[in-house]
């Protein structure tokens, strides 16, 4: 009765018509639950901001309904005309100070966002638990402020915030002809108001530039940073945005309710919103919408009646307990309850992401011809024009990398030691060694994940040493892991779009407001993403998860990514790794033709001989971090300690052998 | 070549896995000290017909049989105590503990604990290179040292038989002759080994008898040195033009 018309798919003028002849229906019914339905709007405008943080970005957050408290309080401090601070006196418009309280809460995200950067998981959780309790704490102190400096007293018995007992009253909107004052409706309209435009700012976030690094730093952080999106920009903005909404719902519950106090923003307020988030389906709007309206409006109306209704019967049966029992007092206990039940019947939440059902058979024909078919091979003219194009200005002289002296120690253990390593312009260069000589964190030193404790990196003759991450994507270098890490839970096609993060300029607003600029930049991103996905043979697999793809499939996709953001130094690290000889010959194809037709430069760790002896040019050899060898494939196959060391004697049996 | 009588009996085992149908009637079985290898491509089902051995995958239809006993609803806990132990693909070893606590764990299921010194002994005979770093992290070995972990853990079930999920992945190509070396001796000193591998041409060279999979179906099966020089097998996995 209330709203259930929103979770609905109904088409977009009926919703509209029904959320607008709703509080008119309900006055004439005499429901009295408009009151109950803004409120619950509000919670659900706080849940639709935590799940910024949350859903999308991927941060616990435990403490959000400080950010709550923030807003309320900014507008309780400067439209209220009772209290004694030099804050107060004449009350500020409700329509400037809404915008006031999302800026404050935003600067607070970003304040509370900024050292909790470096920490995820528990220790995240653990610090914004932190924040959300020392809020209400704080805004209780700042009730009765004294400084006594040696009996010297600047400040005496300032009232800064009302303290326990709050901000009372606190100033309503003014809007001609409308009445604020006894009439809940425009409250209502109001709210839906806000929400409608908040929902329609984050439903285009989402599906921008930023909802994909967003995205890309909830399903595997390094793997983003590594594929040029700024960790830290990313986070601080999604602390940012998540609080400015949260702004915006304090000031408003603030007005509406007329009056403030610390309570209203505890713990526990950031629980329920959690739950809101968690019951409707983390990152999904429509979810959250239902999560927040079902547990608020159960909380304010279902328990409220149910109690009437369960005290009825006591009364009809003369059972005591049951007449004067008190539901709402067991509200915890039901949400409890619910929130198991649900969990266990719908882990992902009411609107969350369902696990499709079974994919149709593979085509009898094709199974027949899978025995003896192979991968896609890579073709030149599919390569996309635009990669050509942005590579083409790279025909430098200097080497695509340049190491010296490179040194790395964990503890007492020197991971890797001394190392030179050049790649010229369109140079390949294999980097084999035993398991555990230092290869990987070699490739980590390179692409910034690792500091160096002494060594030079250049890239193109200018030093990287120091850079973060995505840094030196921007630089030109990308690369891919041994155990693949791709964004799991986002499209193949949305993969390969954070690859263009770097490379791409849409902003915040712009990611709101599309202007032409950025609508054209993100048309023209999603079709040089379909190309490359077509070049690497995964076309028609754009809107799959990529955690669906088969293994090799993988494989190509994380190339992909990585070529998307226009490297000019490829690193491989066991790219063939878990591949059938097949795959193996197309992906030696492939680096290959990226080679002679763009320029590339590639670094290769890899244990299957075939291919390092096949395409590198020169080959580094690493044992216990120190090089042992370097050389053409053909002197290093030849070298006794290379085959002491790694290759095993066998390796010559097996090439003399079928 | 199939007798009834195997030790492991998978009979027109179908199952799904996640959404996809990836085992579609797998039929193989393994006799009391034999080494079969499972050969195939990626998504192929090696990794599927492994997991409904050990109950983490329920097969749809068909049996799944381990010493005439059917296995295919009990709990995997329980599968493990009827002595099947398994050395999981990507080397799933306990990061935070050490060496020897992940040996140890290993164990954790017996009732013969005073045998398990001396199977500690067997095991670290067997990889001389957990014994340097027995104190260690497991998380701090390196790649090779994780997989050799892997199999030393599985065997401190004192397992009937084992299952090797790509035990080559990843490895230098010495370190891989000395994987498939260890796994011709546990062999000898009488477990039942099902090997699934990419590097079919290493698994057949130490199988006795292999499968071929493809697409959740055995296309082939033989002994292990005539798939060696099977035209099909040596172009489709031998990777030979």
């Amino acid at each position: 009765m209330s709203d259930p018309g929103r979770a609905r798919p109904l088409p977009a003028a009926l919703l509209v018509t029904a959320l607008v002849a709703y509080p008119f229906l309900d006055r004439w019914l005499q429901a009295q639950t408009v009151h109950a339905v803004t409120d619950a709007m509000i919670y659900v405008l706080l849940a639709l901001g935590l799940n910024i943080v949350v859903g999308y970005a991927g941060l616990l957050d435990l403490g959000y309904a400080a950010f709550f408290a923030i807003g309320a309080y900014t507008m309780g401090l400067l439209n209220s005309p009772v209290l004694g601070s030099p804050l107060y006196g004449h009350a500020w418009s409700f329509w400037v100070v809404i915008w006031i309280a999302a800026l404050v809460s935003a600067g607070l995200g970003v304040v509370i966002g900024a050292p909790t950067l470096r920490v995820r998981g528990d220790y995240l959780a653990i610090i914004t638990l932190a924040f959300g309790e020392i809020i209400p704490v704080a805004i209780r102190n700042l009730g009765d402020i004294t400084i006594d400096i040696g009996g010297w007293r600047p400040v005496e018995r300032l009232n800064l915030t009302g303290g326990e007992n709050g901000v009372n009253p606190v100033g309503r909107p003014h809007l001609p002809g409308v009445n604020f004052d006894t009439d809940f409706i425009p409250w209502y309209f109001l709210i839906l108001v806000i929400g409608a435009a908040s929902l329609w700012a984050m439903n285009r976030m989402r599906d921008s530039r930023l909802g994909r690094a967003w995205m890309a730093i909830r399903e595997d952080e390094t793997a983003a940073d590594c594929t040029g999106v700024n960790p830290v920009k990313t986070k601080l903005l999604a602390f940012a945005l998540g609080a400015s909404f949260a702004g915006f719902a304090g000031s408003f519950y603030a007005a509406k309710l007329q009056a403030i106090t610390p309570g209203a923003f505890e713990f526990n307020v950031s629980i329920m919103l959690l739950c809101m988030i968690v019951l409707g389906g983390m990152g999904s709007l429509k979810g959250v919408i239902l999560g927040g309206m079902l547990i608020t409006l159960f909380d304010r109306i279902l328990l409220a009646q149910m109690t009437f209704l369960v005290r009825w019967i006591g009364r009809s049966l003369g059972v005591a307990v049951l007449a004067s029992v008190d539901l709402t007092l067991w509200r915890w206990f039901f949400f409890g309850l619910g929130l198991v039940v649900i969990m266990l019947i719908r882990p992902e939440g009411l609107a969350g992401r369902r696990v499709r059902p079974p994919a149709a058979d593979v085509d009898e024909r094709e199974e027949a011809l899978a025995l003896v078919t192979a991968p896609p091979r890579p073709r030149a003219e599919a390569l996309p024009a635009w990669l050509r194009e942005a590579t083409a200005a790279r025909a430098g002289a200097a080497p695509a990398l340049e190491v010296r002296g490179l040194i790395r120690r964990f503890g007492g253990l020197i991971a890797v030691s001394e190392v030179d390593l050049v790649i010229p312009p369109r140079g390949i260069v294999g980097l084999i060694g035993p398991n555990g000589a230092g290869k990987t964190t070699f490739f980590n030193l390179v692409t910034g994940l690792l500091r160096p404790d002494r060594g030079e990196i250049l890239v193109d003759g200018a030093s990287v040493v120091g850079l973060r991450p995505h840094a030196i994507v921007g630089r030109g270098i990308a690369r891919t892991f041994q155990s693949i890490r791709l964004f799991q839970n986002m499209s193949v096609l949305d993969n390969v779009l954070v690859g263009e993060h770097c490379r791409l300029h849409a902003s915040v607003a712009g990611a709101v407001f599309r202007p032409p600029s950025v609508t054209a930049e993100e048309r023209r991103a999603r079709t040089r993403a379909q190309e490359m996905l077509a070049f690497v043979g995964l076309g028609d697999k754009a809107d799959e998860l990529a955690k669906n793809l088969a293994y090799g499939d993988q494989r190509r996709l994380e190339i992909a990514r990585a070529l998307a953001t226009e490297p000019a130094l490829l690193l491989l690290d066991e790219p063939t790794a878990g591949m059938n000889p097949r795959e193996t010959d197309s992906l030696t194809e492939l680096i290959g033709l990226l080679r002679e037709e763009i320029g590339l430069a590639v670094l290769l760790i890899e244990h299957h001989m075939e291919v390092v002896m096949a395409i590198s040019d020169r080959i580094t050899v690493l044992d216990y971090g120190t090089r042992i060898a370097e050389g053409t494939p053909a002197e290093v196959r030849r070298d006794t300690k290379v085959i002491e060391a790694y290759l095993g004697k066998g390796y010559e049996q097996e090439l003399a052998s079928p | 070549m199939s007798a009834g009588a195997g030790l492991l009996e998978l009979q027109d085992v179908h199952a799904y896995y996640g959404n996809i149908r990836a085992l579609k009637g797998v039929s193989l079985s393994v006799s009391r000290g034999e080494i079969v290898t499972l050969i195939g491509s990626n998504g192929a089902g090696k990794t599927t017909t492994l997991r409904t051995v050990l109950g983490t995958v329920r097969p749809l239809r068909g049996s799944v049989s381990f010493g005439g006993r059917r296995i295919d609803r009990v709990p995997t806990h329980r599968i493990a105590r009827l002595g099947i132990a398994q050395s999981p693909e990507g080397r799933r070893i306990f990061a935070p503990m050490t060496v020897l606590e992940n040996l140890e764990l290993g164990a954790f299921a017996r009732a013969d604990r005073e045998a398990i010194p001396a199977d500690l002994e067997r095991v670290l005979a067997l990889f001389p290179r957990l014994r340097d770093r027995l104190q260690q992290k497991g998380g701090t070995l390196s790649g090779g040292e994780q997989q050799m972990l892997a199999m030393g853990r599985a065997l401190m079930a004192r397992p009937e038989m084992l299952l090797l999920d790509e035990p080559s992945m990843g490895l230098s190509p010495i370190l891989v002759e000395t994987i498939f070396g260890i796994i011709r001796d546990i062999n000898r000193l009488g477990t039942t080994i099902l090997l699934v591998e990419q590097n079919a041409r290493m698994a057949l060279r130490v199988a006795h008898r292999g499968y071929v999979i493809q697409t959740g179906r055995i296309v082939l099966q033989d002994a292990a040195s005539a798939l060696l020089h099977s035209d099909v097998v040596r172009k489709a996995y031998l990777g030979e033009k």
